[in-house]
C-alpha cells in the first residue's frame, strides 16, 4: 500500500516537473546543458503533451499490450528493470532498454547508434518482431484518425489536417516529449555547480576525485567544468558478451558482411540473433576496429537504472565498478582506455558513493527499492 | 619646532643614504649568472628524471615527448580533457605518471616536480604564452 | 592496358622467359618491361617496441597493439598477398622481446616480408635477426613489381665501437632525443649492392623499397634522417615509378622528391609529435604532409594502427587504419606527380584536429 502510493507521487511529481519544464521553455536543472533541439522540430507545449500521450498508447502494437512506456516506464526511471528488453507475449529482445532521461543528449541513439536521432529511434521498435510487432505504421495512423482526441492533438501540435498525419509526425511528438524528460540537480550537481560542499558525502566527494583519476572514468564519462553529460557519445568494447562470438568471429564477421550487401534489415537482425547483436557498432559501420563496441551511456540516474551493459548482464554497481577494475573481459577488439585499475576497497566503495550521487531528487525513491 | 624637525628627518635621511642601507632588489651580473646555473641544475635534474621511468613500467616521458615536445607548457592552466576541468602543467604531469606511465602521483611540491617542470619549460622557451589553448 | 594473367598467358611468358634467358639484355627489356605490374594488395605493420619488463612479463600497452594488428590483418578481406613487418619489433634488441615479438606475428594467416629497425639491431648488431628471422638486405619481385629491402638504420663504426657495453650502445640508439646520438645510414657496401640489384631491372618497372629509417631528411635530432640519402635517390632516380615505403616516424608523413614517392607507415605502439613541436631545433617537413589527428593519450591506441597498401598502377596506394582516430587514404595523384590525402589535402578541408603545434 505505501509502495503504491509513493510510486504515485513519483510519477505525479515527474510529470508535474516535466509540465514545467515544457511550460517554462525548458528551464535546465541544474548540472545540465541546453537541450539540442533540431531545427525541423521545434518545441511546443502541444506537440509534448500529444507525444506524452503517444508514448503511454498500447493500442500502438500487435497485440495492444505494448507501448513505448512499456520498456520505458516513467515509474522504473523509463526503464524495465529487466536484463533484457520483453515486447509482445514477452518476446525477448537481445539488449537493455536505455533510460529516456537525458538520452536527448545522445547525438545517436540505440546501443549501437544506429539512429541518428530521437525521432529516427521512436520509428524502430514499433515494426520490430519481438517490440511491438507491428507490420507496418498503417496501423497507427488508422488508429490515431479514428480516435476521438488525436486528430484535434495533431492538428495543434503541427497545424496539419487528419488526412496528412504520417509516422513523421507521431515520431516528431514522441521526441519532442523525450526532449522533456531530462533530469539534473543530484547531490553531485549541487556540490560541483551549485557550491553546495556538504550536498554530498565524504565518501562521494572522494568517489569523484576516483572517478577523474585512478578509475580513469572521465574521458568517456564526462564531465565539464560548468555541466555534466556523462557520456562522450562515442563507441567502446568492454568485452562484455564478447566471448559468446569470439570462437566463431570471423564466420559471423563475413555474415553480416555478406547480408549487409544484400540489404540487411539492421533493426529486426540485432535485435533477434544474438550474435548478430554482440557485434555492435560493426554492423551499422563495417568498420573491423568497431566489433564489439557500444555506446558510452550517461550515468546520471545510474543507480536507479540497472541492470546494466547492453545485454544487461550485470546487475549490481558494485559488479561494474569490478568488471572495470579487473579490466574489462579481455578479447582482441578491447578498447584501449581500459585496463586494470587496482583499486582498493575503500576506493571502490567511495566510487559507488559518488554514483549513488548522481540520482536526481525525482528519482531519488526508486533508490531505496533496488535491491543489493 | 617645526624648523628642527624638518632638519632632524632630512639629516636622517641623508645619513641613511650615505652609509649606503638599501632595500631595492639589488644584484649583479655574477648574482645572476650564479643564480642561472642553479636553474640549470635543475632543469639537468628534471632532464635525468624526464628521461628514466617514473612510472612501475618502463615507460619514460622522452618516449612519447622527445625533448618535450608536445607538452604546450605555454597553455596551462587549461581545461584538460582526461581530468574534465582546468588545470595546472603539474597536474597534467600527474596524470601522465599515474595513466600511461602506471606509476603513482607526485606531490604537488615535490622537488621532482618543479624540476620536471623547469625541465619541460626549458625546452619550450622563447614561445609566448597561450593559456587555456586545447 | 593492365591485362589479367590468364593461364596461357602466362605459359606463354613461361616460354618467353626460357628463351629470354639465352637473349641479350636489351630484348629481355622489351618482353618483360612493358607496363604489365598487376594490381595488389599487401600490409604493412611496424614499429610495435615490445618491451620486456622481468620473467614473462611485458608492457602491455605494447603487446596489445601488435596484437590488434595482427587480428585485424587476419580479417582483411581480400586478404593480403603479403604483410611487411617495418622494423622495431622489439625496444632493446633482447632475445625476450624479439621471441615474444615472433610468437604473436606467428598467429598472423599470411606470409611476411621483414625490414630490421634500429631497436631490433643495436643490442647485438643483427646476430638475432639474421639467424632466425630474416636477412637484412634482400629484394624480390612480386605481380611485375620489384621490391627492395635495405638495412637503413647503420652508423659510423667510430659510434657503435665507442660504448662500454652492447647494453649501453642499444640504450643509447634507443633514446630518439639524445644529444650523443649518431645519424641513421644506409652505407656504400649496400648502396653498390642496390646498384647491382637494380642493374638488371628495366626502367618501366616500378620499384618498392622498404627501410626503417626515411631515405631522405626530415629532423636530424630525433634521427628521422638518413644521412646517405642523396646518394640512394640518385640510385633510384632514373626509374620511372618509385616509392619509398618506411616505418620509425610513428606518425603520418609523405613527400616526392623526383621520381621517388616517401610513404611513411604508422606504429602500432605509440605516436610520435612532429618536429615541429619541437621549437629549439629546425625542421625540414615536407609540405606537402597533411598531419594525421592529433591523439588523445586516455586512449593508449589512438593514433597508433597499420597499413592496407593497394599497388594500382605501378604506384602504392595506402589506406592508413589509424586506431580511434581518423583512418586516412594517400593515393598517388598523376596531374601533380605526388602522393596527396585523398579528404583532406586542400587546405579549405583541414580539420582542428589536424593542427599540431
Amino acid at each position: 500500500m505505501k509502495n503504491r502510493f509513493v510510486t504515485v507521487m513519483m510519477v505525479l511529481a515527474i510529470f508535474s516537473m516535466m509540465a514545467q519544464l515544457a511550460k517554462a521553455g525548458q528551464l535546465l536543472p541544474l548540472g545540465l546543458p541546453p537541450v539540442p533541439i533540431p531545427a525541423d522540430n521545434p518545441q511546443n507545449p502541444e506537440k509534448i503533451a500529444l507525444g506524452k500521450k503517444l508514448f503511454m498508447d498500447k493500442r500502438f502494437s500487435a497485440d495492444s499490450t505494448v507501448s513505448c512506456a512499456t520498456c520505458h516506464d516513467p515509474a522504473k526511471a523509463f526503464t524495465d528493470g529487466l536484463p533484457i528488453a520483453e515486447g509482445i507475449q514477452k518476446k525477448k529482445g537481445t539488449r537493455n532498454s536505455p533510460t529516456v532521461i537525458n538520452a536527448a543528449y545522445y547525438t545517436t541513439q540505440f546501443w549501437d547508434g544506429r539512429a541518428a536521432s530521437l525521432e529516427e529511434q521512436a520509428k524502430g521498435p514499433f515494426v520490430n518482431p519481438v517490440e511491438h510487432g507491428l507490420k507496418n505504421y498503417a496501423p497507427i495512423i488508422k488508429i490515431i484518425k479514428k480516435d476521438p482526441e488525436y486528430p484535434t492533438l495533431f492538428k495543434k501540435a503541427f497545424g496539419i489536417n487528419p488526412d496528412k498525419i504520417t509516422i513523421d509526425h507521431v515520431v516528431k511528438a514522441i521526441a519532442a516529449f523525450e526532449r522533456t524528460v531530462i533530469a539534473g540537480d543530484s547531490p553531485f550537481d549541487r556540490y560541483m555547480y551549485g557550491g553546495q560542499k556538504d550536498a554530498m558525502s565524504e565518501s562521494a566527494i572522494r568517489g569523484l576525485e576516483i572517478f577523474r583519476t585512478k578509475a580513469r572514468c572521465q574521458d568517456c564519462h564526462r564531465i565539464g567544468q560548468t555541466s555534466a553529460t556523462f557520456t562522450d557519445n562515442k563507441f567502446h568494447n568492454l568485452g562484455v558478451g564478447f566471448s559468446a562470438i569470439e570462437p566463431r568471429l570471423m564466420e559471423i564477421v563475413e555474415k553480416v558482411r555478406k547480408a549487409k550487401e544484400k540489404g540487411l534489415a539492421l533493426d529486426e537482425t540485432v535485435l533477434q540473433k544474438r550474435e548478430i547483436s554482440e557485434l555492435g557498432r560493426f554492423v551499422v559501420t563495417l568498420n573491423i576496429e568497431d566489433i564489439g563496441r557500444f555506446k558510452t551511456p550517461t550515468l546520471r540516474n545510474v543507480a536507479v537504472t540497472g541492470p546494466y551493459m547492453h545485454d544487461g548482464s550485470l546487475d549490481t554497481l558494485e559488479e561494474v565498478i569490478e568488471l572495470y577494475n579487473q579490466g574489462g573481459e579481455e578479447n582482441p577488439m578491447l578498447d584501449s582506455g581500459i585496463r586494470p585499475l587496482k583499486l582498493t576497497e575503500q576506493e571502490k566503495a567511495d566510487l559507488l558513493e559518488f554514483l549513488k550521487a548522481l540520482t536526481s531528487p525525482e528519482y531519488a525513491p526508486l533508490a531505496n527499492k533496488i535491491k543489493k | 619646532m617645526k624648523r628642527v624637525l624638518i632638519i632632524v628627518c632630512m639629516t636622517a635621511f641623508i645619513g641613511t643614504g650615505l652609509v649606503g642601507i638599501s632595500s631595492a632588489d639589488e644584484f649583479t651580473k655574477k648574482d645572476l649568472e650564479k643564480w642561472n646555473k642553479e636553474f640549470m641544475s635543475v632543469v639537468k635534474e628534471g632532464e635525468k628524471l624526464f628521461h628514466s621511468a617514473l612510472g612501475s613500467n618502463k615507460v619514460s616521458c622522452d618516449m612519447c615527448h622527445p625533448n618535450a615536445s608536445n607538452t604546450h607548457p605555454e597553455t596551462y592552466p587549461k581545461f584538460q580533457k582526461q581530468i574534465g576541468k582546468v588545470v595546472a602543467l603539474r597536474d597534467m604531469i600527474n596524470w601522465c605518471i599515474q595513466n600511461p606511465l602506471e606509476g603513482k602521483p607526485l606531490k604537488l611540491d615535490d622537488p621532482k616536480m618543479i624540476a620536471l617542470e623547469a625541465y619541460i619549460t626549458y625546452e619550450r622557451r622563447g614561445k609566448p604564452l597561450e593559456p587555456g589553448k586545447h | 592496358m593492365k591485362k589479367k594473367i590468364t593461364r596461357r598467358g602466362f605459359l606463354k611468358r613461361s616460354a618467353v622467359a626460357a628463351a629470354a634467358a639465352t637473349l641479350p639484355l636489351s630484348l629481355v627489356e622489351l618482353s618483360w618491361g612493358k607496363g604489365n605490374p598487376q594490381n595488389f594488395t599487401f600490409a604493412y605493420i611496424s614499429d610495435s617496441h615490445l618491451t620486456h619488463i622481468k620473467g614473462t612479463e611485458f608492457v602491455r600497452n605494447f603487446d596489445k597493439g601488435l596484437k590488434k594488428a595482427v587480428t585485424e590483418c587476419n580479417f582483411m578481406s581480400p586478404k593480403p598477398d603479403f604483410v611487411v613487418y617495418g622494423g622495431d619489433l622489439a625496444q632493446l634488441g633482447k632475445k625476450e622481446e624479439l621471441e615474444h615479438g615472433l610468437e604473436i606475428m606467428s598467429k598472423l594467416r599470411h606470409p611476411v616480408r621483414w625490414v630490421i629497425g634500429e631497436h631490433d639491431f643495436y643490442l647485438d648488431l643483427g646476430r638475432f635477426w639474421e639467424d632466425k628471422i630474416s636477412k637484412t638486405t634482400y629484394s624480390f619481385d612480386h605481380k611485375g613489381v620489384h621490391f627492395v629491402v635495405l638495412n637503413s638504420i647503420l652508423t659510423y663504426d667510430s659510434w657503435i665501437n665507442r660504448w662500454k657495453s652492447p647494453a649501453e650502445r642499444m640504450s643509447n640508439m634507443a633514446r630518439l632525443d639524445n644529444p650523443n646520438g649518431s645519424p641513421f645510414m644506409v652505407g656504400d657496401r649496400q648502396i653498390n649492392w642496390l646498384r647491382k640489384d637494380l642493374a638488371k631491372v628495366s626502367k618501366d618497372t616500378p620499384i618498392v623499397v622498404m627501410s626503417h629509417s626515411p631515405l631522405y631528411k626530415i629532423f636530424k635530432p630525433w634521427n628521422f634522417w638518413t644521412d646517405d640519402a642523396e646518394k640512394v635517390q640518385a640510385v633510384l632516380m632514373p626509374f620511372k615509378k618509385v616509392t619509398v615505403l618506411h616505418g620509425h616516424v610513428h606518425q603520418i608523413l609523405y613527400n616526392q622528391i623526383g621520381n621517388i614517392t616517401f610513404q611513411a607507415m604508422m606504429s602500432t605502439a605509440w605516436p610520435w609529435p612532429y618536429p615541429i613541436s619541437y621549437i629549439q631545433k629546425k625542421h625540414q617537413i615536407p609540405k606537402i604532409t597533411v598531419f594525421m589527428n592529433r591523439a588523445d593519450p586516455f586512449h593508449e591506441r589512438d593514433a597508433t594502427g597499420w597499413s592496407i597498401l593497394n599497388m594500382e598502377d605501378g604506384r602504392v596506394t595506402n589506406h592508413y587504419k589509424l586506431w580511434e582516430n581518423k583512418d586516412r587514404i594517400l593515393k598517388y595523384d598523376k596531374r601533380l606527380g605526388y602522393p596527396v590525402d585523398t579528404v583532406y589535402q586542400n587546405p579549405a578541408n583541414r580539420i582542428p584536429p589536424q593542427e599540431h603545434y
